[in-house]
Formats: C-alpha cells, sequence, structure tokens
C-alpha cells in the first residue's frame, strides 16, 4: 500500500526531475558555502591561536636586543627558532622603569635535534621560577608543583610523553608535562627548563655533547615585563626603549594588532570575493527558480485545482530552493573543511602565523552559521519566485501551460 | 444546491473586449447530471472555470450549499476546492513526477485527509480498474489509463460535485462508454453532482439535463 504524499515529498520529486540543473544549482551554493566557511574557520583558527598564545605568553611588553626584533616577532608568532643573547643587566634596568609591574628573564637556545630517538626540531626556553609569571602559574594550576633540577615540560607538538627522558646538547631531561595545544609554534613546539638547568647545560656540552652551546650565566634572550594598572603596554614600551641602550620593547598587543590588521586585510578581500560570489549565487538560484515556476505553471495552477492554497505552493517552491542550499550548504561545509584539512600546512606555512581550531562551541556556531547562511541563501533566491507562483490565478496558469 | 446567478466574465485581447460568459443564471440539483453542449470558444470551460473557483468572474455569483464562493478568502475557496469540487480536464493533468497513486492522492496533501485516504485511494484505482498500475508514472500509462487516473483523483476528496471538461475528449467510444458508466455509478451511489462540458451530442444525451452554450449566453437545450 503506498503513502499519502507530503508537500516535502513534492518538492523532493520535483527536483529529481531536473536532475543536472539541481546539482549546478547545488554545486554553485557548495562553492560559495565552502568558501565562506573555509575562510572563517581559517581566520578564526588565527585568532583563537593569538588569543590563547597571548594569554599563554603572559607578558605584555617583549624586551629583546635591538637588531634580534624581527627574530623575536617571528619566533613568536611562527615559532621560528632562533637564538640570541643580551646582558643580565637589562633585566634590572628594566624592573626600574617606570609603569613595570614585574619583569622576568627568559633564555631561547637554538633548536637542538633529540640526540638519539627523535627527530623532531625543537626550541628550547628557559625561564626562573623565582620571578616567571608566565609558565609558572601553568604549572602550579595543572601539575600543582615546581620545575626543578633537569626536569622539562613540553610543548604539544613534541613526540614524547611523561616520563620520558630526553637529551640535549649530551644532558638528559626528564619530561614531567605536556602543555595543552595553543596553535603558536613558539610554544607548542617548545621545551620549557628552568634558567640554571639550561646554564648547566649549556656548561657541560663542552665535554657531553657532539655540538656544544656556549651561553654565559650573565646572559640572557628576553626580559617578559607586565605594566602596572593605569599604564599601557605600549606607553612602557616606549618607556623601556628610552631608558634601557640597545634594546626593542615589543607590546605584545602591538604583534597581534599587526597580525589582526593583516587578518582583517586578508579578511575584506575574502568577504568582498564572497559576496560576489554569493550574489551570483543568489542570482542563479533567483532566476532557476523563474523559469522553474515558468515551465511548471499548469501544474502549479492545478495543484491549485486541488486545493492548494497560495501558502501551499509558496511553500513548495520555497522548499524546492531551501532544499538545494542546504544541501549545498552541507557540501560545502564538508568541501571546505576538507580543503583546510588539506591544504592546513601550505597555508600555515604561506601566512606564517598561529593555528588552532577554535573550540567545539565556536566550531558549532560556524557550522551552524554556514546552514543558516545556505538555507538563507536558498529562501532569498526563491522569494520572488515563490511569491509569482502563489500569486498565479489557478485558471490562468493551467492555461499558460497548455 | 447550485445556484449560478448572473455571472459574467469578459477577457481583453489586443484592445477588443470580449464577453465569454454573459450574465449565466441556471441551478443544479443535489446528485443531477447536466451536461454543456456548445462549440469550441463558446465559453463552456470557463464558465466551468468560474463555478469551480478557479477564475474570478466580473460579476455574478455561484452559490453552493448556501455559501456565494466569490465571497471566500483564499484559504475558504481553496479549502473549497479541495473538499467539495473536483475537476476532470480535457487534458492530461497528472503530476508527471509522482506515480499514480501518489496522483491520486495528492488532493490529501492540501488538507485534513485522515490516513486511511490511502485505502480508498487503492479502492479507486480498482474501481477505475488501474489497481496493478499503482506504482506506474504517467509516462508508462496511456493517455485512456491517464484519464482513468484523474477520474479516480477526482472522486478522492468525497466531492458533492464534479465539473468535467470534455472528460472523454480523446478517447475511444469503449473507453468513454466504460467512464460514462463509472460517473452514473458514482452519481448513483453518492449522490454527486456532475457538470459535464462536451462536443460530444452522444455523451450530453446521456445527461439528466442538457444546457447549450453560445457565444456566452447559456439556454436549455
Amino acid at each position: 500500500m503506498g503513502k499519502r504524499i507530503r508537500i516535502f515529498s513534492i518538492a523532493v520529486k520535483n527536483l529529481r526531475r531536473k536532475i543536472i540543473r539541481t546539482v549546478l544549482l547545488l554545486l554553485a551554493v557548495t562553492v560559495v558555502t565552502a568558501a565562506l566557511f573555509s575562510a572563517t574557520l581559517f581566520i578564526s583558527s588565527m585568532q583563537n591561536a593569538l588569543k590563547i598564545g597571548t594569554y599563554r605568553l603572559g607578558a605584555d611588553v617583549l624586551v629583546v636586543p635591538e637588531k634580534y626584533a624581527t627574530e623575536a616577532r617571528a619566533a613568536l608568532l611562527a615559532g621560528e627558532p632562533t637564538s640570541f643573547y643580551m646582558d643580565r643587566a637589562v633585566l634590572e634596568k628594566a624592573k626600574r622603569v617606570e609603569g613595570v609591574k614585574a619583569a622576568t628573564p627568559q633564555l631561547f637556545i637554538k633548536p637542538a635535534s633529540f640526540t638519539c630517538c627523535y627527530n623532531v626540531d625543537v626550541f628550547l626556553i628557559a625561564f626562573e621560577p623565582e620571578t616567571d609569571f608566565t609558565i609558572t602559574p601553568w604549572l602550579e594550576k595543572n601539575l600543582k608543583k615546581k620545575l626543578t633540577g633537569n626536569e622539562i615540560i613540553a610543548g604539544r607538538t613534541v613526540p614524547v610523553l611523561v616520563g620520558d627522558s630526553i637529551p640535549f646538547y649530551g644532558t638528559l631531561f626528564n619530561v614531567v608535562g605536556t602543555m595543552e595545544p595553543t596553535g603558536m609554534k613558539f610554544f607548542d613546539q617548545s621545551v620549557f627548563m628552568t634558567m640554571d638547568a639550561a646554564y648547566a647545560m649549556a656548561a657541560s656540552s663542552k665535554e657531553n655533547a657532539m655540538q656544544p652551546i656556549t651561553i654565559e650565566r650573565n646572559k640572557i634572550s628576553a626580559v617578559l615585563i607586565k605594566v602596572q594598572d593605569g599604564f599601557t603596554p605600549e606607553r612602557v614600551a616606549i618607556r623601556l626603549e628610552h631608558d634601557i641602550d640597545g634594546i626593542k620593547a615589543i607590546a605584545s598587543e602591538e604583534v597581534i594588532n599587526t597580525v589582526r590588521r593583516q587578518l582583517g586585510g586578508l579578511m575584506k578581500g575574502i568577504l568582498a570575493i564572497s559576496v560576489v560570489l554569493w550574489v551570483l549565487a543568489l542570482l542563479m538560484l533567483g532566476f532557476a527558480f523563474y523559469m522553474i515556476v515558468n515551465e511548471r505553471q499548469r501544474e502549479l495552477g492545478l495543484l491549485r485545482a486541488m486545493g492548494a492554497r497560495k501558502g501551499h505552493i509558496f511553500r513548495l517552491i520555497v522548499l524546492e530552493a531551501i532544499l538545494i542550499s542546504v544541501s549545498g550548504g552541507i557540501a560545502g561545509l564538508i568541501g571546505g573543511s576538507a580543503l583546510l584539512l588539506g591544504f592546513k600546512g601550505l597555508i600555515i606555512s604561506s601566512f606564517k602565523l598561529p593555528y588552532l581550531l577554535p573550540p567545539v562551541p565556536v566550531l558549532m556556531e560556524l557550522v551552524a552559521g554556514a546552514v543558516l547562511f545556505s538555507l538563507m541563501t536558498g529562501l532569498i533566491a526563491s522569494l520572488i519566485p515563490a511569491t509569482l507562483a502563489s500569486s498565479l490565478e489557478p485558471y490562468e496558469a493551467i492555461r499558460k501551460g497548455e | 444546491m447550485i445556484e449560478i446567478k448572473d455571472l459574467t466574465k469578459t477577457y481583453t485581447v489586443g484592445g477588443q473586449v470580449s464577453k465569454v460568459v454573459d450574465h449565466v443564471s441556471f441551478k443544479l440539483a443535489k446528485g443531477e447530471i447536466v451536461s454543456i453542449i456548445g462549440h469550441s470558444g463558446s465559453g463552456k470551460t470557463t464558465l466551468l472555470s468560474l463555478i469551480g473557483g478557479l477564475t474570478k468572474p466580473d460579476s455574478g455569483s455561484v452559490i453552493i450549499g448556501g455559501k456565494d464562493i466569490w465571497a471566500m478568502d483564499d484559504a475558504g475557496l481553496s479549502g473549497f476546492r479541495n473538499r467539495m469540487l473536483s475537476f476532470i480536464f480535457q487534458f492530461s493533468s497528472l503530476i508527471p513526477t509522482l506515480t499514480a497513486f501518489e496522483n491520486v492522492v495528492l488532493p490529501a496533501a492540501f488538507g485534513d485527509y485522515k490516513e486511511e485516504i490511502t485505502g480508498y485511494a487503492k479502492e479507486l484505482l480498482d474501481t477505475v480498474g488501474l489497481g496493478d498500475k499503482m506504482n506506474s508514472f504517467p509516462s508508462q500509462l496511456s493517455g485512456g489509463q491517464q484519464r482513468r487516473i484523474a477520474i479516480a483523483r477526482a472522486f478522492i476528496n468525497r466531492p458533492e460535485i464534479i465539473l468535467a471538461d470534455e472528460p472523454t475528449g480523446d478517447l475511444d467510444e469503449e473507453t468513454e462508454a466504460e467512464i460514462m458508466a463509472l460517473f452514473k455509478n458514482m452519481n448513483r451511489e453518492r449522490e454527486v453532482t456532475f457538470l459535464l462540458v462536451t462536443h460530444s451530442s452522444e455523451l450530453a444525451g446521456q445527461a439528466g439535463r442538457q444546457l447549450r452554450m453560445s457565444s456566452g449566453l447559456v439556454s436549455a437545450a
């Protein structure tokens, strides 16, 4: 026994009638949704990584040797391994600058390949537990302990497990924790140790390592600054550069803002292209449905003769358009995600910016937004044809279609 | 009881005003079979569409069950077409994307029908001799079979009135006789009122009463 037919089934059967046209219309929406979704997800991933990275950095200003400012920025944003040193006296001078609330030194040590079983370059970052306000709070919160001796914390992409022992420059270090991903290679591909451990490693490297390293105990790579309330990082940075010779003070917000500006420009470009694509898809869908209404006038008139109200006809046409656009939207979501996943490495290396997928709720919002967007595309495109179809006088529609 | 009062419809084509239905008035009693004969262009189809609520008259009224259908809003008029009346058109009126069965139950998509409608649809298909063709698409059926499916559909809403426009127009004599027998049977069993528009004087002769239409005017034949 057959089943009753509903408006939804009529719409689906109508779409199957000219499958090539339906697929072409669906593809148009797929392309637009894929472009918009992948672009939005890409930018939102970069913004997420920046947000998390900045939070993890925990510093308002980064003081580095003047001639290494570019390398420092590249290290922060793209995690490009680097090493540079300046005198520890900079730390003491920085503490005395107006507006500085706290200052802590860090050592950046050139990447060292693991000696035995691993072959991944890592970035060594050493911090001073007594004054540190960037790594220590995380350690206290997550490991409930301070880092001592040859203990290290590994970034998420360093291929080690808690309990592993890894040699750096001839010294064996014990992994006591791994950090959650941040999307910034500066953190994710780094190994964190105390400055004492780093100095000791450097000192013993002459005897233990094939490639020794020299770091004197009075050398540091950077000073991380927290500013007092009432002072802006930019103002303190200017003051630091004024008061201390040979340094560059980089406000972390400045780095973030530079990236945001880059992203903003990129976003505007993508948005402009997407709007053009969207308008084209709208016109294409709208025109196609105008044609569909014209070619199906007699059928629509017959449906009216069988008791379909104007609202039923309107709903039928809009439903057909929405079925195409939402299916296209879902295909676009899948396509866009696959595109982003497939070219993730290439995109990250091209833009040299941090990248981390946003949290699940934000992802869900993006997905819901894309589906809603595709639904609206179908709805808007079909409004005029559906209104025309529903306002046809049944007798005229039947006669014109004969 | 159907009362058509002073119904008028004009069309303007190329600046020429043509009165297609000209002050037509007549009554149909419940369960009556009335035929309207006339030449092509005499206004028969337009008159049928005015009575069925498919096109709005310039003036006049169509009173069915005491209500003027042209005083109803779209929902009321659509509901009336959905539950009270059915059309049988002179051309193939099946939806090509739907099976024979789906075409028969189609009116139920637009109204408040009970689930039992599916059983009734099967029964109607059996009545028109096409119970074994319920899953066939219109393109897989002959012209006569398509017409019989359309007739089965016309009965799905258990209508009070059936407006049939050349219901046997392109069918052979045998099928025409079968269809007329079906109409008479439905008329007898369910007291369905039929208003048939036809060229065929033989078909018209089988109606209880005959009207003639010429130049928009209706008179007793």
